[in-house]
């Protein structure tokens, strides 16, 4: 009965080694296809590679030199700040406004918040039909209805008109994320201690004043969670625009995801296509580490 | 009182008008998916339809068949394998703290923020090697992996609310660490389940630029591109459009409505 012990698998061992087997194919995977093919797609981004020929030689950082003389990468990397600067803010603005609605002890509340979520069940492709049809010039939604309540003059070809166009997009994706902006910001507010709220009440504080000063306080890791995903989401966006109008009309809705793919997957240009995915994945880390890093670093034994 | 009473009248008045922006695409949607092409030319995008037609439905149908059974695979496949990797990972990162437990669960969560463009090139490349590009193969083989990271910090997170005394007491009994996962973990996973399964099954069904880089030809295209390229090909007709929109749309919403509180409790917790 000694045989087993000498083999060496006591039962310690052996369960060591179940774990390890259980445990690190999907760790290894998912390593293997978020880590590895960053850091790969860095390499490639250091060669001189077009679509699908085997010749490959490094090149250095020219890539990067001929990014940075491109002018289509400026103007894709000056839409994408545009599309930063006005979403995330908006998105959380009106996301906040709406959790704040609907923590007025509503009656129906949950319907409402169903109702404000609906659009964020939605693929990008349905939406991106969705509000193609919206903003249709000549039979569209919008200036249907425009028409019909007597503002008329407002009328606009919304996605057909360079100026406007990304502003349109924006509007949509503010429709498509508020509900999920307002369910972020509603846990936060629901966490706050009732105690602390009637305290403030108790003291006479308006319903403005309750909000400024005791709860928009306390709501700090919500605004930072909020902004972290939108600000992530802005930055690897696609999928939408692609669907809308592929990031025109001209260049007037190119963006860096739009740029990146069209180098990548429209002229084969695979070396340089993934130095443009190298500054997306940048911009984002530049942003998420020290989210990260300042929310796991307490976790630390 | 009478000096509140306003003041829930623009409350409610608020929430009503933000309701109706929220509803007034997919209202407009509806009612012109149900109507004729010349209906959708001689009415308003919001009126109801006067003489309501399956037609377009049927027409959209038609088209997305095949493609809707292919992102049902997609869904089966990865939700599946996902949710139980993310189980397991998440019932290790949580009760079971091994050396660089904390490091790697950083390293998963920092997965969910990596944009995909950097991965869209070696993904082509290793899918090509495999003999799998321009297949749903592809895509199976993707969708099992990268719902994982997302899967294993919901379970972490659930998984930290079952108190560390229930498998401590296990421990003590001299249950190994699978047998605790067994008895003790899995039978409290209901809920981490459901939240983490119905987030995969949105997440593959309504994801677009994986099946758009990896698939070709109507047999392997998931329903996302082969709406796309339906939104491409009907430009004018707006029925069939908004119909080929919907059936896409039905699933997804009727997740949300029926069981959106599982929905919110993966979502407000990130």
């Amino acid at each position: 009965m000694k045989l087993p012990k000498m083999v060496g698998l006591n039962p310690k061992r052996k369960e060591k080694l179940l774990t390890a087997l259980i445990v690190l194919p999907p760790l290894l995977s998912v390593f293997f296809f978020f880590y590895c093919f960053s850091g790969w797609n860095f390499f490639i981004s250091l060669t001189d590679w077009e679509g699908f020929l085997p010749t490959q030689n490094l090149v250095g950082l020219r890539n990067y030199a001929s990014l940075f003389h491109d002018p289509l990468f400026w103007t894709s990397l000056q839409n994408n700040l545009l599309l930063i600067v006005v979403f995330v803010p908006g998105v959380i603005v009106i996301g906040l406004f709406l959790a704040i609605l609907l923590d007025r002890k509503v009656r129906g509340e949950g319907v409402f918040r169903t109702i404000y979520l609906l659009p964020f069940a939605l693929s990008f492709v349905v939406t991106a039909a969705l509000w193609a049809w919206m903003y249709s010039p000549r039979v569209g939604t919008i200036n249907v209805i425009l028409e019909k309540v007597g503002l008329g003059f407002l009328r606009a070809n919304w996605i057909t008109d360079p100026n406007i166009v990304l502003y349109c997009i924006i509007a949509a994706l503010i429709w498509q994320f508020a509900g999920y902006s307002a369910i972020i910001f509603l846990a936060g507010i629901r966490s706050i201690p009732v105690s602390q709220i009637r305290a403030a009440q108790v003291d006479g504080a308006r319903t403005f004043t309750l909000y400024r000063r005791i709860v928009l306080p306390q709501l700090r890791p919500s605004f930072v969670t909020a902004f972290i995903i939108f600000m992530c989401f802005a930055l690897k966006a696609f999928d939408f625009i692609w669907v809308l109008n592929r990031g025109g009309p001209g260049y007037s809705s190119h963006i860096l995801g739009i740029a990146m793919y069209k180098e990548t997957f429209g002229f084969d240009r695979f070396a340089y296509g993934a130095s443009y995915a190298t500054v997306i994945l940048m911009l984002s880390l530049v942003i998420v580490v020290p989210f990260l890093w300042r929310v796991y670093r307490k976790d630390r034994p | 009182m009478s000096l509140l009473k306003p003041n829930r009248w623009l409350l409610y008045a608020l929430l009503i008008f933000f309701a109706f922006l929220a509803l007034l695409p997919l209202w407009s949607c509806v009612v012109t998916a149900l109507k004729s092409s010349k209906e959708v030319i001689l009415s308003t995008p919001v009126t109801p339809p006067m003489y309501p037609t399956l037609g377009p439905l049927a027409q959209a149908l038609e088209y997305l068949k095949r493609p809707l059974l292919n992102s049902l695979v997609l869904v089966g496949a990865g939700t599946i394998v996902s949710s139980f990797f993310g189980s397991i990972l998440g019932y290790v990162f949580s009760k079971r703290k091994i050396r660089g437990c904390g490091v790697g669960f950083v390293l998963i969560v920092l997965c969910l923020y990596i944009p995909p463009q950097v991965q869209l090139i070696p993904m082509v490349r290793v899918m090509s090697n495999l003999g799998l590009h321009g297949n749903l193969g592809a895509l199976v083989l993707l969708y099992m992996v990268f719902g994982i990271p997302m899967c294993a910090f919901i379970f972490k997170t659930l998984y930290d609310e079952i108190p560390d005394s229930y498998t401590n007491a296990a421990k003590v009994d001299g249950a190994g660490t699978w047998t605790i996962y067994r008895r003790i973990i899995l039978p409290l996973s209901v809920i981490p389940f459901v939240v983490a399964s119905l987030l995969q099954v949105t997440i593959i069904w309504n994801d677009y630029i994986w099946g758009l880089v990896l698939t070709t030809g109507m047999d392997n295209l998931p329903v996302t591109v082969a709406m796309a390229n339906l939104k491409g090909s009907f430009v004018a007709e707006w029925n069939l459009q908004m119909s080929g929109a919907l059936w896409i749309a039905v699933p997804t919403l009727v997740i949300f409505i029926l069981l959106g509180k599982y929905i919110i409790r993966g979502y407000s917790g990130k």
